[in-house]
């Protein structure tokens, strides 16, 4: 379904390792955040000491969890929005929009990657630390800017497959068939 | 500059960006028109502290709960508990499904997963019985939205967050409106096996009926320890959140062996991509209140009507009922709250009204709106769950929403329906 693209191999080699990347974060933030909790319940009502840096640990882990998964949710083109419009057309029409949301996607978060990068460096001229773990929260919040900029390269692509492929594509790799979004697709 | 934000809003909006780009295009539009002094990594630093207050961790933790026990033997049980007391009654099926909805909500505060885990083995009973289709998924849809009101919510936490109201108050109140809805909706089922003259199932025994129960009796545990703990004050709602996938992980794993300790990378994954999918939302929707709170859009919008409302505290609630029943008519629930939280929150604070009971009303009108023509999300939920067409979909809706209705001027004029169990409490 998807057309080999020539001399690209190492590009597509490293799309397919950020993903698994992308995978490992977003899987491993979620347990890591479900062992903290559980752990931190079980500590405050049996061992009567809450962890302390359960707080900041859950701060860290949502903001990883949240922009580092910003590609991914592109890959898998499970971004909410409203569709209504964009279902009315057809063929040319459609894709053309598409190529317009993609391309304007990209743009928004590249621009929100270059803020969010001044915001990165101030945190890191200041030195702030966490309070419990004493962790830079410039460290921390490097997940920012990537996470921004993984997804503005993932819509990029969307650009770039719609461009170069037949057919409309939601993402990189989702062709554009709505009838079969799977059920769990939106947010609640 | 109202006007700015509005028009980048609604065309962002209508052409299908992903809704993050609405939200925080129209900061940044306002930030470059008018605000060229202030540093845009302003914008930035909201965002990320907009997905860290604490209680937003409950999130993730309500939803890989709720995941777990999808894929789990959950969901069947608590249905053969409602089903083997209810089934008899005229109407007893429908009664069954908006009764396990709401129970179901109970343990897992999506919608989602609930129109999934009820609607899939539901449907077919109830056309087989001879309801109609149309009523069938009007039926599996709204009583699915009970969810929201009945805790725990993932709507009634991100409320409790960007309006600063208590999310463990929000969530007992949520109770009694869900109640209430769920009586209606049974009422309305009793009405329509009635028109539609379906005859009713054999009653069950006793004996299958203490059967379902000690089968559902671990599940029930999930409102146990969410209600319970919550009301006690035993649990915070994160701690209650990871009690519940604790539990989650006990039932499905240890004791029903229904979920494969294999399978957890797969469910956490999906949980992780609901999560970061909602909450980017949150992320640029915190970064556009910080925005129109800066410019001071809510004072230029509601202006003269803020005063108005300190005289009439009714008119103010009826006015945010309908914009938040309109918004979501249109548009994700997450994202309705988001933006339209921080332009009323200066009224609210002028009526005097009780920002709970203001937020059971907020999580109603987003159940309404989001199953309400012509762009409720729940629409779209059922079309890619049941595969049937928008028109098929959306021709049984309107009973259930004029009782939504109903129980919103209810839930107005008697504020106690959602105040009378916090207030035992707080």
């Amino acid at each position: 379904m998807i057309q080999p693209a020539r001399g690209l191999a190492p590009l597509r080699l490293l799309d397919r390792a950020v993903e698994r990347l992308e995978q490992g974060i977003l899987v491993g933030g979620i347990l890591a955040m479900a062992l903290l909790n559980i752990a931190n319940v079980i500590s405050r009502n049996l061992l009567d000491g809450s962890m302390s840096f359960a707080e900041e640990a859950n701060q860290g882990l949502i903001v990883l969890v949240t922009f580092m998964g910003l590609g991914y949710g592109v890959r898998r083109a499970r971004h909410i929005r409203m569709s209504a419009f964009y279902d009315q057309l057809r063929g040319r029409m459609r894709k053309a929009l598409m190529v317009i949301i993609a391309a304007g996607t990209a743009a928004l978060l590249l621009l929100l990657t270059w803020f969010a990068i001044a915001h990165v460096q101030q945190l890191y001229q200041s030195g702030t630390v966490t309070p419990a773990l004493r962790v830079p929260l410039f460290l921390i919040q490097l997940s920012v800017p990537v996470g921004l900029f993984l997804g503005a390269a993932q819509y990029l692509l969307t650009v770039w497959r719609n461009l170069t492929t037949e057919g409309t594509w939601l993402s990189f790799t989702e062709p554009d068939a709505y009838h079969e979004v799977a059920p769990e697709s939106a947010s609640w | 500059m109202v006007i700015l934000v509005v028009t980048v809003m609604l065309v962002l909006l209508a052409l299908g960006f992903p809704m993050m780009v609405p939200l925080a295009g129209a900061a940044l539009a306002l930030l470059f028109g008018f605000f060229a002094g202030l540093q845009p990594a302003l914008l930035v630093q909201q965002m990320v502290g907009g997905v860290q207050p604490v209680v937003l961790t409950a999130v993730p933790m309500f939803i890989l709960a709720a995941d777990i026990m999808t894929k789990g033997h959950t969901a069947n049980r608590l249905l053969d508990l409602v089903d083997t007391f209810v089934r008899h009654m005229r109407g007893g099926l429908p009664i069954t499904t908006a009764a396990s909805c709401t129970l179901f909500g109970a343990v897992s505060g999506s919608t989602q997963a609930t129109v999934v885990a009820m609607g899939a083995p539901l449907r077919p009973r109830l056309l087989k019985a001879g309801y109609r289709d149309s009523f069938v998924m009007a039926l599996i849809i709204n009583s699915s939205d009970i969810a929201l009101l009945i805790p725990p919510s993932i709507g009634m936490i991100i409320y409790g967050v960007v309006a600063g109201v208590s999310v463990g108050e929000l969530f007992i109140a949520g109770i009694g409106p869900g109640l209430l809805v769920l009586a209606l909706f049974s009422l309305y089922c009793w009405v329509a096996a009635r028109r539609q003259d379906i005859p009713r199932e054999p009653r069950a025994s006793w004996g299958d009926r203490l059967r379902a129960l000690r089968s559902a009796c671990l599940p029930l545990g999930f409102p146990v320890i969410v209600v319970g703990g919550i009301y006690s004050g035993y649990f915070s709602p994160t701690e209650a959140a990871a009690v519940s996938v604790l539990y989650a992980l006990i039932l499905e794993v240890a004791v029903f062996r229904a979920v494969r300790i294999a399978d957890i990378p797969g469910i956490a994954l999906s949980t992780g991509l609901i999560t970061s999918v909602v909450f980017i939302l949150v992320a640029a929707g915190a970064a556009f209140s910080w925005m129109i709170s800066f410019a001071g859009i809510p004072d230029m919008v509601l202006g003269d009507f803020i005063q108005a409302a300190g005289d009439s505290p009714w008119l103010a609630l009826a006015v945010i009922c309908l914009a938040y029943f309109v918004g979501c008519m249109f548009v994700d629930p997450i994202v309705v709250i988001l933006v339209l939280t921080p332009i009323f929150a200066p009224l609210i604070a002028a009526s005097g009204l009780d920002p709970v009971h203001v937020g059971t009303l907020v999580v109603l009108q987003a159940a309404i709106g989001s199953a309400t023509p012509p762009f409720g999300c729940d629409i779209f939920t059922a079309i890619a769950i049941f595969r049937r067409p928008y028109l098929d979909v959306i021709r049984g809706t309107p009973p259930f929403i004029a009782i939504l209705a109903l129980a919103t001027v209810l839930l107005i004029a008697f504020p106690s329906i959602a105040l009378f169990l916090p207030n035992l409490l707080y």
